[in-house]
């Protein structure tokens, strides 16, 4: 008993207790719910089994229901052009950010700081902004393009079926550009300063030193930098009923809104549950590819 | 260890069993959940509240909850067995309930009472709470909507009366806009949510079809008018995207000749709106054509888990027996055609009023049907795909016809 309580205080036995809470806190908090979403989505599921764990099952009907949905393939290419147009904006545009500040100038930092104001803000609030901002008759990007000369006519950026997307896109690509841009600048900084001076001295021109240098050195960070925007984009919420609600006639719906409107708008939870199982496969398969593609590098 | 157990489990029931028998002595508690107090003072909460003083051995405890969430928070806590004795919800959710017997069954209560009659309600509320021949709550308080119109600008373009027709609509709207000014002919709300359902479902239902047949000419001659009108520049566009309250806030603001919309914009447009208004019943598709309107506002409905039903229907007859108070503290409409609305003196207001009361003997409700939110989806969706475009009135509202055919036939 006292080996016993002694390997627990200090030993094996209190390693496998640390990793343990961990482990069933995964369980508790991420398994258990994940699980519960992927046997809904084979159940049916109504008002009168919305509390009990085992309802009658289906199989894959649920599935085959919403592939059938009219507006699934929509759906399927909105997430799509919403997934990857919000990646390489903020991505592209976080990495530019990340490059001019990490160049040697007075407020460099500070200003580089204040950049995260917009990460701060709740989604909500940032649609709503970017609501007044694109609205149609009033809106301020309109007046701004209009005065530069690029439109004549006012862009209904949230009612015209060609751009809704991209009026979420934009809204998407603000909010996550300071969180892109500060984990690229930490990685930026991480590389060792000698390498340039090396490269330097052997001629190398700025554009040879990013694409010899900063490029294979930040390929990690990389990454992270864009397997974690996949997940913040696929389950960006927020701005969806902020700005066009999936709208006009769901040329700006995307798989998670979508999830959310079955289960919580039309009240069909188990339609609900199977889109999101959907997402996690997406997610699972791009996690998948992320994994192996790094596994036989050797990390600086 | 077996016993200790068991005899814990009996400890701990006799003392539950003698904490609850002095609870019996005490007043009964009516839990009651709506949306009214989220954003001002509303009937439910008030009278509640007043019930709730009064000294007759019932307890009311009012929740107040968000209008997005009132239907969930009621879905989950019935499935949970915490569901609250009275709800009121938005009335084409309603059915959600009633038709699963989530709802009480009160046709024998109210036939016995002196204060609920069924008979004193409009036909468009009543058949929202009723399923299959029985009744399962009251209607709260309604509305239904008709055409605003700017005065001064008909009277500017020499226009004499307000359309009646749907062609007259849009001739009046193409005159009236002035695209130099940002001055819309029209305005209305084709929104993808209910509210585009809201003020679509009632031309589908005076072309003569109704949320079970959808693809009508008539439904498809106003797609194509309305679309036609978007292009030309007489509606915005924004007529996609924009709630009600917020299209005719731009009526409000002078910038739109016309909005369609309901009573409950009457009192901010008579703050708002510095020109002279008036109202119109909705326009028909000929001169003497069959009529009809949008069935708006909440039931009230006492939940069939509920321990107490005879006293959580003592409170439903309170408040039931409030309702000449709905139009003059709260600017609601009754359900009932029995309750007398007096003049408020505002000349506008009342005159807009005695349209809507006209307006609402043509209004009919949404459903009632179990699956109304996905009904209604393919309905503002068809609605929003021929507007922009994206298909052919035609093949939008086949489109539709299609899902609520599976819809129904389940």
């Amino acid at each position: 008993m006292t080996r016993f309580l002694n390997a627990l205080r200090d030993g094996v036995g209190f390693d496998i207790l640390l990793v343990g809470a961990a482990l069933l806190f995964l369980l508790a908090l991420a398994g258990a719910p994940l699980v519960y979403n992927v046997l809904m989505s084979f159940q049916q599921v109504d008002m009168f089994t919305l509390g009990v764990l085992f309802r009658p099952f289906v199989g894959f009907d649920n599935y085959v229901a919403v592939v059938q949905q009219p507006e699934f393939w929509m759906v399927t290419r909105n997430t799509l052009v919403f997934v990857f147009g919000s990646m390489t904006g903020q991505f592209v545009l976080g990495f530019a950010l990340a490059l001019f500040f990490a160049q040697d100038f007075p407020g460099a930092s500070t200003i580089r700081g204040l950049f995260l104001v917009s990460w701060v803000m709740p989604g909500l609030v940032v649609g709503a902004i970017w609501s007044w901002i694109l609205a149609g008759d009033f809106g301020v990007l309109n007046v701004i393009l209009k005065s530069l000369g690029i439109i004549q006519n006012n862009v209904f950026w949230k009612s015209d079926p060609n751009f809704s997307i991209w009026a979420v896109i934009i809204a998407n690509i603000w909010l996550g550009l300071a969180f892109n841009m500060l984990l690229l600048s930490v990685g930026l900084a991480a590389i060792p300063r000698d390498l340039y001076e090396a490269a330097e001295l052997d001629g190398a021109n700025a554009f040879q030193r990013f694409w010899t240098i900063t490029l294979p050195m930040m390929r990690s960070t990389i990454g992270a930098v864009l397997s974690l925007g996949l997940i913040g984009t696929l389950q960006q919420f927020d701005l969806f009923p902020a700005l066009t609600e999936g709208g006009p006639a769901n040329t700006s719906n995307v798989a998670g809104f979508w999830s959310w409107q079955l289960s919580f708008q039309l009240y069909d939870f188990a339609k609900g549950a199977t889109v999101s199982v959907m997402m996690f496969l997406l997610v699972l398969f791009a996690s998948v590819i992320y994994v192996r593609s790094t596994r036989h590098e050797v990390r600086g | 260890m077996q016993f200790t157990k068991i005899s814990l489990l009996a400890g701990l029931a006799l003392g539950a069993l003698v904490a609850a028998t002095p609870a019996q002595a005490e007043d009964v508690t009516i839990t009651v959940w709506s949306i009214d107090g989220a954003n001002q003072v509303g009937p439910s909460d008030t009278f509640s509240a007043e019930f709730d003083a009064m000294d007759n051995g019932i307890n009311v405890e009012y929740r107040v909850l968000q209008f997005d969430e009132i239907v969930n928070e009621t879905l989950r806590a019935y499935a949970t067995g915490n569901a609250p004795d009275i709800v009121s919800l938005d009335n084409p959710d309603f059915a959600l309930f009633s038709s699963r017997g989530a709802f009480l069954d009160i046709t024998d209560m109210a036939a016995q009472s002196d204060i609920i009659n069924p008979e004193a309600y409009f036909e468009g509320p009543l058949n929202s709470v009723s399923w299959d021949g029985r009744l399962y709550g009251v209607g709260k308080y309604t509305d239904t909507i008709g055409v605003f119109y700017n005065k001064d600008m008909f009277a500017a373009a020499g226009i004499e009366n307000p359309p009646k027709t749907w062609a007259e609509f849009e001739d009046y709207a193409r005159k009236l806009a002035k695209p130099a000014e940002g001055v819309y002919g029209a305005t209305l709300s084709a929104r993808g949510n209910e509210e585009g359902t809201f003020q679509f479902l009632p031309v589908i239902q005076m072309s003569g079809g109704g949320y079970e047949n959808v693809n009508t000419e008539g439904a498809r001659e106003w797609l194509s008018m309305v679309k036609g009108m978007i292009d030309d520049g007489v509606l915005s566009q924004d007529v996609l995207s924009l709630g009600q309250w917020d299209s005719t806030g731009t009526f409000n603001s002078g910038n739109a000749a016309m909005a369609i919309s309901g009573p409950w914009e009457i009192d901010r447009m008579v703050e708002d709106a510095d020109f002279d208004w008036g109202v119109t019943l909705l326009p028909t598709f000929g001169e003497g054509d069959e009529r009809s309107s949008a069935l708006g506002g909440f039931n009230l409905g006492i939940m069939s888990t509920t321990k107490h039903p005879e006293e959580a229907f003592k409170v439903l007859e309170y408040f039931v027996s409030q309702d000449d108070r709905l139009f003059p503290e709260f600017g609601y409409l009754p359900t009932r055609g029995d309750v007398e609305l007096p003049a408020s003196g505002i000349e506008k207001k009342d005159a807009a009023l005695a349209v809507f009361q006209e307006q609402l003997k043509y209004a009919q409700p949404r459903g009632p049907h179990p699956e109304w939110q996905k009904i209604s989806k393919a309905i503002y969706d068809a609605e929003q795909a021929a507007l922009t475009g994206q298909m052919t009135p035609d093949e939008a509202l086949s489109q539709a016809q299609a899902t609520i055919d599976t819809i129904i036939k389940k």
